[in-house]
């Protein structure tokens, strides 16, 4: 399949989302900018600037209009709805299933401890205070990704120290917590019905759970460690991508292109099949909701978007 | 001048003066009191018992008569006054006035008489008069041993199994050891091409790594107070040695002897620095003082029959020893000897002595332990040689770097011996280009061809020859532009890897040097190591923890480069092929096997698919209950978001929202037009 590159970014990519109907790739970068491109050809559609540091997480909620975006501390409307300050950097962020409340993460920083936030979109005071409804402190370890589970009662977290943990949007407290990993969780996706979620972990696996129950259900298994994963919403299927962290770049074959997202059966844990083309590591990977195409952003700063061959939807595992 | 040379030398005029006597004149009579005058001296008077340690026995000394007395006893003085001074002697006369033909002499320390003891013991006087020194405290001691025998306890016969068990492998399985987690823990793992099976698996066997013996019997493990060696079915530990700091072992080729080294221990009195162990009984054989520790192995060769070995110190001699005592009690001493090698296949070492004045540089083969010489070259100009034996000891090389008369830059030389001929013949092939950069040589086991590599990177050539018999040496092929930089040959001849490591990457190629075809090139990305295994079925490449921390595996290929297996290993360091013995079969049975080797053939190959569609159904099964499991969940987990629905429809304003066409009233639909493609296509006139 041949990829389309999308070259917005001047510096590594940090995360890339759908829209619900899949037309829409919103891109984010360190390069303190966010980007939303058309997925069926590439073509960039615009720019949003203002933020003053890298942008780590981006998520757009699922009314189909108006669209609205949600980078660190930032809901926009495709112009900027309001700006929530923070003390700490926002390292997660999402809308929940309504879309009218947002959660995110702050990060563990010069003195500030890591802290879940909701806000509520419809109360126009809580934005004008800068006041969530709901703060949750996170002493142990800092919470490094999140996502609304199925009815936005509850967030899943994954922690730096490789714990998954269910914190309530009401009352804030810890619903379930599993330690499955044993190092730092890197990215959380759910499967587009928002049943399961699937994390990837610097200890060099991902796994499958159940939202509601957190039980563990797969395991996949590679070499190197895994920076995100996603769920494809029609086949049974997963794609991980990963590398090593920039700092040991250097001492990986750096043959042009070999980074690759893998993909492995859901049920089997067996991996059939590389995608190679990156210059670095990839940074996430996220599936269109049709199932038919996906993308990955990398270090390098390409997002590249690949449709997939009709081989792909007859390919299957001996059984 | 060493021992020899004393025999037939005049007797010295100056020897040792008798102490002059303190005795009083005769006639004098004290009235003092000993005590009283020396007292504290009396308290300091040495004991009966005190210089009995420096005394030594001399026996087999020639019986004189008093008028060749002096004779003997300046001839004695020379022989003895190499160990210590002397300061006491006593020659026992007998009734006629001759010597009894044994004597005592007292020595200043008593390390001085166990040195007289060590080296006078054995020394042959003449024909008819060895020397026998021992130590006078000897004397006591054997003569204070108990007169009745007590049989020693007897120990438990410790079975520790059949130890060759994992050659009764039904399906012929070898067997390799693997360190991992940067140590923590070692495995053993039969060799299966779908999947290595555990046979034993450890954490922290061993403390640093581990060593096959060269049957494969025994597997040592290092740790900080010796070594330990392990065998049989469940490798229980057979035999510890106790060497403090032990860092570099050796086998015997019998599997009879191990010498270790350990850089820590060295007095001057009981050297330990090399010790030498027998590994059925355990016991310390003898040891040694290790003067360098850049050259290792220092015993070089282990002869299978005659436990031959032999020390290499620095200097320019060296000790022969046979069965743990000296060679004919002589060390073989050859002055200026730079490097040398034992044949493996016979009891002939080969050595070079660089040029000397006017003496041109030396090859020698010299035969034991007859020190025959069989075959000097003399060679002319030379730089540097290295030795290269083959195999089975049936060729030698010595790649001789030279510069000519009357050129600058030096050219290397492989000079061929061949030494299953007779009076050996010499064949030279000449080596073109930069000698510097001649990275590697490598004979072919079992066979009669070698392969070098020589060039500058990116331009390394491989170069394959064939000595044929009537001395012709053959250019076979040359491949040019390889990435290489060591050559493995298989250990049963015919195939070889040629492999890029570390710095190059990885690249390997396999190569058939029947024909000298490639059949297949292949890359194992920062590749340390490259492994045959005994039989030359499998090779082995490694990426090794001690070389490069990211990446740790090791890949199994086919022989003819196909991969079978990679296998991840978390921080995985060393792997090594256990040995095999050598074949029990005698020849012509081997033959008769080979004859039949068809019909074997087919027997193997119907197990093989048989085991294949075994292991393909098993994954299969495995797949499909997977599959079930994952099913059923998956249904649960529907059922439940439909449940949810209402839920749902609620939270998003009653907009359906679970499919992406659940509500097409109210897409809209807009055509967008966009750039595609621009073609210019030229209009003709």
């Amino acid at each position: 399949m041949k990829p389309i590159l999308l070259q917005g970014h001047e510096r590594s990519i940090t995360q890339i989302k759908y829209n619900r109907e899949g037309d829409l790739l919103f891109t984010v970068a360190k390069d303190t900018v966010a980007n939303v491109w058309y997925s069926v050809n590439g073509e960039r559609l615009g720019t949003y600037n203002g933020h003053t540091g890298a942008v780590w997480c981006v998520d757009c909620d699922c009314i189909l209009n108006p669209r609205k975006t949600l980078e660190p501390c930032r809901p926009w409307l495709c112009k900027q709805l309001a700006m929530l300050n923070t003390s700490s950097a926002v390292r997660t962020c999402g809308f929940d299933f309504s879309g009218n409340i947002i959660m995110f993460s702050t990060d563990k920083q010069m003195g500030y401890q890591c802290y879940l936030n909701y806000f509520d979109l419809r109360d126009p005071q809580q934005i004008e205070d800068n006041q969530p409804y709901l703060t949750v402190p996170c002493a142990e370890s800092k919470i490094t990704s999140a996502v609304w589970g199925p009815l936005g009662e509850f967030v899943i977290a994954g922690h730096e120290n490789g714990e998954i943990n269910q914190f309530s949007a009401k009352s804030g407290e810890i619903l379930k917590k599993v330690k499955e990993h044993s190092k730092q969780i890197n990215d959380i996706q759910t499967s587009v019905d928002l049943t399961m979620v699937i994390t990837a972990s610097k200890d060099c696996s991902s796994k499958l759970f159940d939202s509601t129950t957190l039980d563990h259900i797969k395991t996949f298994k590679t070499e190197r460690p895994v920076n995100s994963a996603a769920i494809s919403p029609i086949m049974d299927h997963v794609v991980m991508g990963g590398g090593q962290e920039a700092m040991e770049v250097t001492t990986t074959s750096t043959r042009i292109g070999k980074f690759e997202a893998r993909f492995f059966h859901a049920a089997y844990e067996e991996e059939f099949g590389r995608v190679k083309g990156h210059f670095g590591p990839i940074n996430c990977v996220a599936f269109h909701p049709d199932g038919k195409s996906y993308s990955s952003g990398g270090e390098d700063g390409y997002t590249r978007i690949h449709y997939f061959d009709p081989q792909y939807f007859d390919f299957e595992l001996e059984a | 001048m060493n021992m020899h040379d004393t025999e037939d030398m005049p007797p010295d005029v100056d020897y040792d003066e008798d102490e002059p006597s303190f005795s009083d004149p005769e006639d004098f009579v004290d009235d003092i009191d000993d005590e009283e005058l020396l007292g504290d001296l009396l308290r300091e008077k040495p004991q009966e018992a005190d210089g009995i340690d420096s005394v030594i026995v001399v026996d087999n000394v020639p019986q004189v008569g008093p008028e060749r007395l002096e004779k003997l006893k300046n001839v004695i003085h020379k022989i003895f006054s190499k160990f210590g001074k002397i300061t006491n002697e006593f020659y026992p006369e007998g009734p006629d006035g001759s010597t009894k033909g044994y004597i005592f002499l007292e020595y200043g320390a008593p390390t001085q008489a166990l040195d007289a003891v060590k080296n006078a013991d054995g020394y042959k006087l003449d024909k008819q008069h060895t020397f026998r020194v021992n130590v006078f405290t000897d004397f006591d001691k054997y003569m204070n041993i108990c007169d009745e025998w007590e049989t020693p306890e007897k120990q438990p016969f410790k079975d520790f199994g059949n130890m060759r068990h994992w050659m009764e492998d039904p399906d012929c399985r070898d067997q390799y050891s693997v360190i991992y987690e940067s140590g923590e823990r070692t495995a053993i793992f039969n060799n299966d091409p779908k999947d290595p099976i555990v046979a034993e698996e450890r954490a922290r066997w061993t403390e640093t790594y581990v060593r096959w013996s060269p049957k494969g019997t025994y597997l040592a493990t290092f740790h900080q107070r010796g070594i330990a060696l392990w065998g049989g079915e469940k490798f229980k530990q057979i035999q510890r040695f106790s060497h403090q700091g032990v860092s570099l072992i050796d086998f015997s080729p019998c599997e009879r002897y191990v010498v270790t080294f350990s850089p820590l221990m060295d007095t001057k009195e009981d050297p330990q620095a090399i010790i030498i162990w027998d590994i059925l009984t355990g016991q310390k054989k003898r040891g040694f003082h290790c003067e360098s520790s850049a050259h290792w192995p220092i015993f070089k060769l282990w002869f299978s029959f005659y436990n031959y070995f032999r020390r290499y110190p620095l200097s320019k001699t060296h000790s022969l020893l046979q069965s743990m005592g000296l060679l004919d009690k002589k060390s073989l001493k050859i002055s200026g000897i730079k490097d040398f090698s034992w044949s493996p296949g016979d009891n002939i070492i080969a050595f070079w002595v660089p040029e000397d004045k006017d003496i041109p540089a030396r090859v020698t083969l010299m035969q034991l332990p007859s020190r025959q010489e069989i075959r000097v070259r003399n060679l002319f100009n030379v730089v540097d040689c290295k030795l290269h034996w083959q195999r089975q000891g049936d060729y030698l090389c010595v790649k001789v770097d030279r510069t000519p008369k009357g050129t600058q830059g030096v050219v290397t030389n492989f000079e061929i011996f061949r030494m299953r001929e007779k009076q050996v013949p010499v064949d030279v092939v000449e080596m073109k280009g930069d000698p510097e950069s001649k990275n590697a040589f490598a004979w072919e086991p079992n066979g009669s061809k070698f392969a070098v590599l020589h060039g500058e990177s990116p331009r390394i050539n491989a170069s394959f020859y064939h000595v044929k018999n009537n001395g012709k040496i053959e250019l076979i092929k040359m491949f040019d532009k390889q990435q290489a930089n060591s050559i493995f040959w298989s250990p049963q001849g015919q195939f070889m890897v040629l492999a890029g490591l570390r710095s190059m990457n990885g690249a390997l190629a396999f190569v058939d040097t029947s024909d000298c075809t490639m059949m297949n090139i292949a890359e194992h990305y920062m590749a340390s190591d490259v492994e045959w295994d005994p039989t030359g079925r499998y090779v082995v490449t490694s990426v090794s923890w001690w070389s490069h921390k990211v990446d740790n595996a090791y890949w199994l290929w086919t022989f003819q480069g196909r991969l079978l297996q990679k296998n991840n290993k978390d921080r995985f360091c060393q792997l090594l092929w256990r040995p095999r013995p050598p074949t029990l079969l005698p020849l012509d049975a081997i033959k008769a096997i080979k004859k039949d080797l068809k019909k074997y053939s087919k027997i193997f190959e119907q197990k093989d698919r048989l085991s294949q569609s075994k292991a393909s159904k098993e994954l299969v099964d495995k797949r499909r209950s997977m599959m079930e499991d994952y099913r059923r969940y998956r249904e649960a987990a529907l059922l439940q978001h439909q449940e949810q629905k209402a839920a749902r429809l609620e939270l998003r304003g009653g907009v359906d929202t679970d499919e992406l066409d659940s509500n097409i009233d109210d897409w809209e639909e807009e055509t967008i037009e966009f750039f595609i493609n621009e073609e210019i296509i030229p209009l003709g006139e």
